[in-house]
């Protein structure tokens, strides 16, 4: 299996050797939820040895000390975008991380999330606090086959195509109902969808591609090169020894404002219980329960126990969606 | 040419019913000779020039609701899609006339040179303004001082442009009410233009508080207030500012921020202020004591 983030971790180590050598650079890394970061992190802490304390953003909300005391030089924070929540006061602890983290001597190496890093570098210039910054990269069809398989025998798993694409091919044009309210009644508006999907498959006709290719290339595209989305597919799929074609475009999102706004939260958090949801939502009189619920039935978040966050199969969507909005940057 | 200009009245008039304008103008054409070829304006010829400016409005109505509900899908990019309205508008109808003239009315150049001098005559004795307004309204798509989905100021008159129509612009003030102003007096007007084309504008937010308040938290907590909005766009071209400004009796905190959909102006002020002041209290900022004059409390402070 090729190791993933070796270039990611080139950067750190050599971070970590200038450290070392008296030149200290605060690191950020940077990705979309699910990309596994917390494996980079497993990684770091073991190049960091005893000199390393690893750190998750929660404990220091209840106890700051835990931060200021924590023993070793090399100090790895996981979850940054934790220490603020969007509303008035919200800022405090993070700013208070961040100026301790300035005048601190130790070297300080965080994760977070990507859309909450945009906006706080917009609201906070927290680019200005990180000297190096590390975005982890969109994986390509081939890195994603190797990520799956390569603990699995050559002819092993046999992959399975979706009937469409032996010869009964999509229409291009079909009908699609889509729910909207009227009135307070909801109505199936039937509105013809151009089939994106059919097009490129007819473009591509010509070419002759192996079922196992054209699975992971539809796995890249449909989890926008995001690992932790392409595995969660890949386990829907995967039916041992058969991999079944089951893969889908993420639907369109249709959500206003409010619901928009809460899910742009979920997500800048990666996850959240409904009372944090609802501290932010309070102050913008809007009802964290019933939003929660609406995007919960829409499929686009995943609740387990208390805890929410937005469902692998719909991130991309989620992100198209938001993004289209200006909700994120 | 005097003579051709003549046929071209004769001709035309030979084919309309009148019989009065008939006599008066086989008078004046009596003793001329023409080679104008006659007018082919007969009853057919008037129904497919109707028939084409009904298509035409037709054509119109779907290109603006089909942009219209094109330019709502393709959110970020809405007032550019909103943009080709006009534009659309006025090349049906200039394709449109141009039909009807070229082909339907079959006017040769010569009989097209007559017609633009009646037509000349027509604008000069009665139809300048609506002429001027339809001029107007290509300069206003040309030059795009504004263009649909901005939000302008008027003459005094304050709203979102709905419609950039052949005569008139049409806005929708924050009331509600549809507030139509001559394309030809735009052009003449000082115009506001609170976004110029982008989707995202500024608001300018003023809250007032008692001078002897914590100016500083004030201005924290209103910049907070503001980028914690669900409203608010920020990039590096678009940052919230605040802003202190003393005044004898009372201090003015203000913000100037970016809505991301120029429709929600009201809403972010709304949502801004309310947080804000809500904030305000509860950490004992103060607004201006009403009568702070009469109290005389300021000049003992002295």
């Amino acid at each position: 299996m090729t190791s993933r983030f070796e270039e990611e971790i080139g950067l750190i180590k050599k971070a970590v050797v200038d450290f070392w050598e008296g030149h200290r650079s605060n690191l950020a890394i940077v990705s979309d939820p699910f990309y596994g970061e917390s494996e980079l992190m497993d990684r770091v802490e073991g190049m960091a040895g005893m000199e390393g304390a690893r750190i998750d953003a929660r404990s220091i909300f209840s106890s700051f000390e835990a931060l200021e005391k924590a023993p070793g030089r090399i100090v790895m924070v996981e979850e940054v975008h934790r220490l603020y929540c969007r509303n008035i006061g919200g800022f405090d602890t993070l700013i208070r991380f961040l100026e301790m983290m300035s005048s601190s001597d130790r070297l300080f190496i965080t994760t977070w999330n990507s859309v909450s890093w945009r906006y706080l570098d917009e609201v906070l210039g927290l680019g200005r606090y990180f000297s190096k910054k590390v975005s982890l990269p969109k994986m390509g069809a081939d890195e994603i086959r190797d990520m799956l398989i390569s603990g699995y025998d050559e002819g092993e798993l046999t992959f399975v195509e979706e009937v469409s694409n032996r010869g009964d091919e999509p229409r291009i044009l079909h009908r699609r109902n889509i729910k909207k309210s009227l009135m307070g009644r909801s109505l199936d508006v039937p509105v013809p969808v151009v089939e994106i999907r059919s097009i490129r498959s007819r473009m591509t006709k010509n070419e002759k591609k192996s079922p196992e290719d054209i699975f992971f290339e539809k796995l890249a595209r449909i989890s926008d090169g995001n690992p932790g989305v392409a595995e969660h597919l890949w386990e829907e799929a995967l039916d041992y020894p058969k991999v079944m074609d089951r893969l889908r475009d993420p639907p369109s999102i249709d959500l206003g404002r409010d619901d928009s706004f809460a899910l742009s939260i979920i997500l800048s958090m990666g996850s959240l219980n409904l009372g944090e949801i609802s501290e932010v939502l309070k102050p913008h009189h809007l009802s964290a329960e019933r939003i929660v619920g609406s995007l919960e039935e829409q499929r686009l978040i995943h609740i387990e126990g208390d805890v929410v966050s937005v469902s692998p199969d719909a991130l991309k969507g989620v992100m198209g969606h938001l993004g289209r909005l200006r909700l994120v940057w | 040419m005097a003579e051709n200009l003549t046929q071209a009245y004769s001709n035309l008039s030979a084919s309309t019913p009148s019989g009065g304008a008939t006599g008066v103008s086989t008078s004046i054409s009596s003793g001329i000779s023409t080679d104008i070829p006659k007018l082919g304006i007969d009853s057919s010829a008037l129904i497919n020039a109707i028939m084409v400016l009904v298509l035409a409005y037709l054509a119109t109505r779907i290109v603006v609701f089909l942009l219209t509900w094109s330019s709502e899908r393709v959110y970020e990019h809405r007032i550019t899609v909103k943009m080709a309205i006009p534009l659309a508008k006025f090349a049906i109808y200039g394709f449109a006339v141009y039909h009807i003239l070229g082909s339907v009315l079959e006017l040769s150049t010569t009989q097209l040179v007559a017609f633009s001098g009646l037509v000349g005559a027509a604008i000069g004795f009665g139809l300048k303004d609506l002429v001027a307004e339809v001029v107007g309204g290509i300069v206003i798509v040309l030059d795009k001082p504004y263009q649909v989905g901005d939000k302008v100021r008027i003459d005094g008159h304050y709203g979102e442009v709905r419609d950039i129509g052949l005569r008139a612009t049409r806005l929708v003030s924050p009331d509600d009410s549809l507030i139509s102003v001559s394309n030809q007096k735009v052009l003449s007007q000082i115009l506001a233009n609170a976004n110029a084309g982008s989707q995202e504008m500024m608001v300018v937010i003023d809250l007032f508080i008692d001078s002897r308040s914590d100016a500083s938290r004030a201005m924290e907590i209103l910049r907070e207030s503001a980028v914690t909005s669900r409203y608010v766009y920020i990039s590096e071209r678009r940052p919230v500012t605040i802003l202190l400004k003393d005044f004898p009796f009372y201090r003015r905190v203000r913000a100037k921020a970016y809505v991301y959909d120029l429709r929600d102006e009201f809403q972010f002020e709304s949502d801004v202020t309310g947080r804000a002041w809500e904030a305000f209290v509860a950490e004992g900022i103060e607004p201006p004591k009403a009568g702070v004059l009469n109290t005389g409390d300021w000049s003992v402070e002295d």
